[in-house]
């Protein structure tokens, strides 16, 4: 009994990690579209900021505390760059534009050598309380850490979605002519919630480093954006609960697929399982939106609502 | 006094003239009816002078020039607008559709909502007690927790009214407040901005129901392609065969 336990333990450890991660990742996305409104597509962009500047800054001598908050500021600061000219755009376009700014981030991390050792990536950097912790139970300390990290953000949020600030951006979400009509600046709201949405995301970049220990632009391509959206959709859009669930959800089926072919045999080499998980994946997530189109916490009232 | 002033106003669509030239003076404190026939450019004169478009001539609200600001700015001014067709926020509580109106919230800064909570939340509780008592002047405090996308085409009128009212506006500009409406519900508005004028606000009101708008109004502005064609007391525009002839479109 023991003996799977100790089996079973890494294993679930792995999955939360993964999960809390990419919950403060979707949490971000769920602020920005869930709450405001805004279709961004390159929300990944952000994820490797905060992880590329906090273990480039780490590396080159920076105390650790200091490059992960320089890691969230940044991501941030390139919510407010990328916000400036694009907020002003409509919805479809913005969602254009964002997809294209997360490629040219990629670019720049892959291309640009001097800065960003390439597509070699970065390793080697600290992990927080490295020294403190003993090495068998790092991943148990890291969890711990990022659960609070979790926790944290989710109740930071929640405070601000409750307030009247987040009353003006659900405002916003419904239709940006009225809280004009009311006076509110919608445009500094909307660029309020990138930022920090941005910043978020930066976090959990640098979250991300941490437990993978190596990061190279491979990391951060586009299909972790829609992990996020998945994440969202899945919990129930603007719903936080939902999301930091939907997290949970997608690991346990990207792990749980893994171990299909001792369940149900199927007819596949071993590098045709992954593609063949990711079909398992889409068939589940595609039965969840028949059987609930509004997400696992979200409202089926309001799907029924119109304007 | 004039509480606002446009002058020569203009937009153009490409070769269509909305507003081609028009000008208006609004006294404070009285109820003034724009009415013309479709496509005479009534609406496109809301959208100038509330900043949703941009066109030329000039626009002074009580005493500043405001035809260069944004929508939120002029807002902000006390000048508040509803729309034609009426823009309930869906997915929000009639509540929070009124909670939302006031102007210069202190919760709506993002480091008061962090560092000031107990602040916010006392003016949230007045800003919450002043919606309820607006919704009860509108007789639609029963549905305060309901979804604004769920009310009917006339609650949603009365909520857009009750919306605007919550951030104590000088100047309303309303949009046919009295279209799609039951005679019973019409009579009702009429009578909550009779009301409301007497506690000194000023309405400027599109409107193509002649006698609703005729009745409630000290004075009528009338509009035909894009120009101001005569305005003046009721009784007189009522009379007059001219403005008759361009709502049916005749010779006479």
């Amino acid at each position: 009994m023991t003996e799977l336990l100790g089996a079973i333990l890494p294993y679930i450890t792995t999955i939360l990690l993964f999960a809390s991660i990419y919950a403060v990742f979707a949490l971000g996305l769920n602020l920005e579209w869930g709450f405001t409104g805004l279709i961004n597509f390159g929300h990944v962009a952000f994820f490797a900021i905060g992880a590329y500047t906090t273990v480039l800054l780490n590396i080159s001598g920076c105390p650790l505390i200091i490059s992960v908050i320089a890691g969230v500021a940044l991501a941030g600061f390139f919510g407010f760059l990328l916000g400036i000219p694009t907020l002003r755009l409509r919805e479809d376009y913005l969602a254009i534009v964002t997809i294209g700014f997360s490629e040219v981030v990629r670019s720049i991390l892959l291309n640009e050598e001097w800065l960003t050792r390439g597509p070699f990536g970065v390793h080697g950097f600290d992990r927080p309380f490295q020294d403190a912790v003993p090495y068998q139970h790092y991943n148990t300390f890291l969890l711990i850490l990022f659960v609070a990290i979790l926790a944290i953000v989710y109740f930071a949020l929640e405070r601000l979605i409750q307030s009247p600030w987040g009353r003006v951006l659900k405002s916003i979400r419904e239709d940006e002519t009225v809280p004009s009509a009311l006076g509110k600046n919608v445009f500094s709201y909307k660029l309020q919630s990138l930022i920090i949405g941005s910043a978020i995301a930066g976090l959990a970049g640098t979250m991300l480093a941490f437990y993978i220990t190596y990061i190279n632009p491979c990391t951060f391509k586009p299909i972790e954006t829609f992990y996020a959206w998945i994440i969202v959709i899945l919990g129930g859009t603007a719903s936080n609960k939902g999301t930091i669930v939907g997290a949970i959800i997608l690991w346990a089926f990207f792990s749980g697929t893994k171990f299909i072919d001792r369940i149900v045999p199927v007819p596949f080499e071993s590098h045709q399982m992954g593609a063949f998980r990711m079909i398992v994946i889409g068939l589940l997530l595609m039965l969840l939106m028949m059987y609930k189109p509004e997400g696992i916490f979200g409202r089926k009232e309001e799907l029924a609502l119109s304007d | 006094m004039n509480i606002l002033t446009a002058r020569n106003l203009k937009k153009h669509f490409g070769g269509v003239k909305a507003v081609d030239g028009c000008s208006i003076d609004i006294e404070s404190g009285t109820i003034v009816g724009l009415i013309g026939p479709n496509g005479a450019g009534k609406t496109t004169m809301f959208n100038l002078i509330s900043g949703f478009e941009r066109g030329s001539g000039e626009i002074t609200f009580k005493g500043q020039r405001t035809d260069n600001l944004s929508p939120f700015k002029i807002a902000r001014c006390g000048m508040v607008r509803t729309f034609q067709i009426p823009r309930a926020l869906t997915k929000m509580s009639v509540l929070e559709n009124l909670m939302l109106a006031p102007t210069m919230q202190r919760g709506e800064r993002i480091w008061n909502v962090c560092l000031r909570r107990k602040k916010v939340l006392e003016q949230e509780q007045t800003i919450k007690e002043k919606s309820m008592g607006i919704l009860e002047f509108f007789e639609i405090d029963d549905l305060r927790d309901e979804y604004a996308g769920a009310l009917s085409g006339g609650q949603k009128k009365l909520l857009e009214m009750a919306r605007a009212i919550a951030i104590d506006p000088s100047l309303m500009l309303l949009d046919e407040p009295f279209s799609g409406v039951n005679p019973t519900l019409s009579r009702k508005i009429s009578g909550h901005i009779d009301e409301l004028r007497e506690g000194g606000m000023t309405f400027l009101i599109i409107e193509h129901d002649i006698p609703a708008v005729t009745k409630i109004s000290d004075r009528i502005v009338v509009m035909n392609e894009g120009r101001v064609m005569t305005e003046g007391k009721p009784e007189e525009i009522k009379r007059r065969k001219d403005v008759l002839d361009v709502y049916l479109g005749g010779e006479g």
